[in-house]
């Protein structure tokens, strides 16, 4: 029949003015980037990094800068360690290169800066103060229960 | 209830409380007619503000957004914003326009637009004047929104415009042959234009159910006439920019988009008169009745916008000509036989 396309056509988007929007409403909900997104600024693990050096390596634009020191023993310690996220084209060699898994994306996607600086991270310290901001948001917790544990941990 | 809220109760309270203090009976005849003009130029503003709200609401559900929602509560001050902007915004005239009638242009629309409310009865004994010629008038009125489409088109000095307003009359003038014979087959049933003796007549039955096919074929044809999609061939941005409206800026720009809007109000004011029992209907007061009617008809022609893609020009002809103009006919010739027939037996 003519115009039968027509009514169906009318029927979907009649359906579809009650469905579920699928806005989400930015500045207040943010999305979760899911396990594969690459973006963002590098989260580095001090614990976990040997400063071998391989991540700047493994990039192509010169990204990463990296200082170590040896100390008496002959075991190298990371000095520095930073990013320039201006000159990065997350390819992901870095990540793929570290032999403990010590970087990884920290997947926010929010990079808009007002001036280039702002653009160079220097990781290491921002892996220190999310080290310590952990240490003490456990140590609230655990105080409370257990008063010689805090030392210890805060020396290391 | 039904009966005080009639606006034929508050004209009269409002003419007593007028007597009151106006020492002459004409000029409380010129006070009640300026106020009738502004409730009808209030009716069309509003309407714009309210209806441009109204389509991207309805766009966005469609499409499974949420729409306008930051300015002011859910959004509905999102086009008061809108107007503000476009008050601000600069007047430019493009070069080599013809400056007289690229200026009249949107305003020579802006008038057929708002005459046509002039015979639209809002109420039981609501109308502005109860014409004998009512629908007549309406249509008389509003064909003469074809010439300012033009209008705009030639002055814009500009070859989308031009093509635009080519378009706009070729498709206007084309499908005006088909929506007058639909509205003819209800002047048959009726036996008279006026607007008031039509409502009268649907008292019992609505006649959307005596004649569907003339609804039909008013539908398609309002729909062109108003230069909406799927027939939104005048300002079909993928190959024309906006068509006659590609050069205007501001407020020249926002009269051309309250003329679209008093158009669409208009022409499913006179559907729900026609073929919807105007304003006839249990309990609530007619004018609202009759709103809530018109509410349905533009929710269905926004529902066509969101839902068809646009036709092509020759399409477009041939759709009218070929099988609405046919099917038009058709149907006063089945009227006229029906009627006959109706009267040979009762």
């Amino acid at each position: 029949m003519l115009g039968k396309g027509l009514l169906k056509g009318m029927r979907v988007t009649f359906k579809t003015f009650f469905h579920k929007k699928e806005t989400l409403q930015y500045p207040e909900e943010k999305l979760t980037m899911p396990a594969r997104f690459r973006g963002g600024e590098l989260d580095l693990n001090t614990e976990k990094c040997i400063a071998c050096g391989l991540c700047k390596m493994a990039c192509p634009n010169h990204v990463i800068e990296i200082t170590t020191a040896m100390d008496d023993a002959k075991k190298r310690h990371l000095k520095s360690y930073v990013y320039h996220s201006g000159l990065c084209l997350y390819c992901n060699f870095c990540v793929e290169a570290c032999p403990t898994k010590a970087i990884s994306w920290d997947k926010n996607y929010e990079n808009s800066r007002y001036f280039r600086d702002e653009l160079d991270v220097d990781c290491l310290a921002i892996a220190k103060q999310k080290l310590t901001k952990t240490i003490s948001a456990d140590d609230k917790a655990s105080a409370e229960k257990d008063n010689t544990l805090k030392g210890g941990i805060l020396d290391e | 209830m039904q009966e005080i809220m009639s606006l034929f109760q508050i004209a009269k309270m409002l003419r007593a409380l007028l007597e009151s203090f106006l020492p002459d009976q004409q000029l409380v005849d010129i006070c009640m007619s300026l106020i009738n003009i502004g409730a009808i130029f209030t009716i069309i503003s509003l309407s714009a503000v309210v209806l441009v709200y109204a389509e991207r609401k309805v766009s966005a559900f469609i499409q499974r957004r949420s729409g306008p929602n930051r300015v002011g509560p859910k959004g509905t001050l999102q086009s008061v914003a809108d107007m503000v902007k476009l008050m601000a915004k600069e007047d430019i005239m493009p070069d080599g326009a013809d400056r007289w009638m690229w200026m009249l242009a949107p305003m020579l629309l802006f008038i057929p637009a708002a005459a046509v409310f002039v015979v639209f009865p809002f109420d039981n004994k609501a109308i502005f004047a109860d014409l004998n010629i009512g629908i007549f008038y309406f249509i008389a009125i509003s064909s003469q929104s074809v010439l300012p489409f033009l209008m705009a088109g030639w002055a814009s000095n500009n070859k989308y415009s031009l093509v635009g307003g080519m378009r706009t009359v070729a498709q206007m003038l084309s499908y005006e042959v088909p929506m007058v014979l639909s509205i003819l087959g209800i002047v048959m049933l009726v036996g008279s234009m006026r607007m008031s003796t039509i409502v009268a007549a649907q008292e019992q039955v609505w006649f959307i159910f005596l004649q569907p096919i003339a609804f039909v074929v008013y539908v398609i044809t309002a729909t062109a006439e108003i230069n909406r999609a799927p027939f939104d061939l005048v300002e079909g941005e993928s190959e024309l920019v906006a068509g006659p409206f590609t050069e205007y800026t501001g407020m020249r720009w926002a009269l051309f988009f309250l003329a679209e809007y008093a158009n669409l109000l208009a022409v499913s004011a006179i559907a729900a008169t026609l073929f919807l029992g105007g304003w006839n209907g249990p309990w609530l007061p007619g004018w609202i009745w009759f709103f809530l009617k018109i509410g349905a008809m533009i929710f269905l022609f926004m529902w066509f916008r969101w839902t068809f893609p646009r036709l092509r020009i020759d399409q477009l002809m041939s759709f009218g000509w070929k099988i609405l103009l046919p099917l038009a006919l058709a149907n006063v010739i089945i009227t006229g036989i029906g009627m006959y027939i109706y009267e040979f037996f009762s």
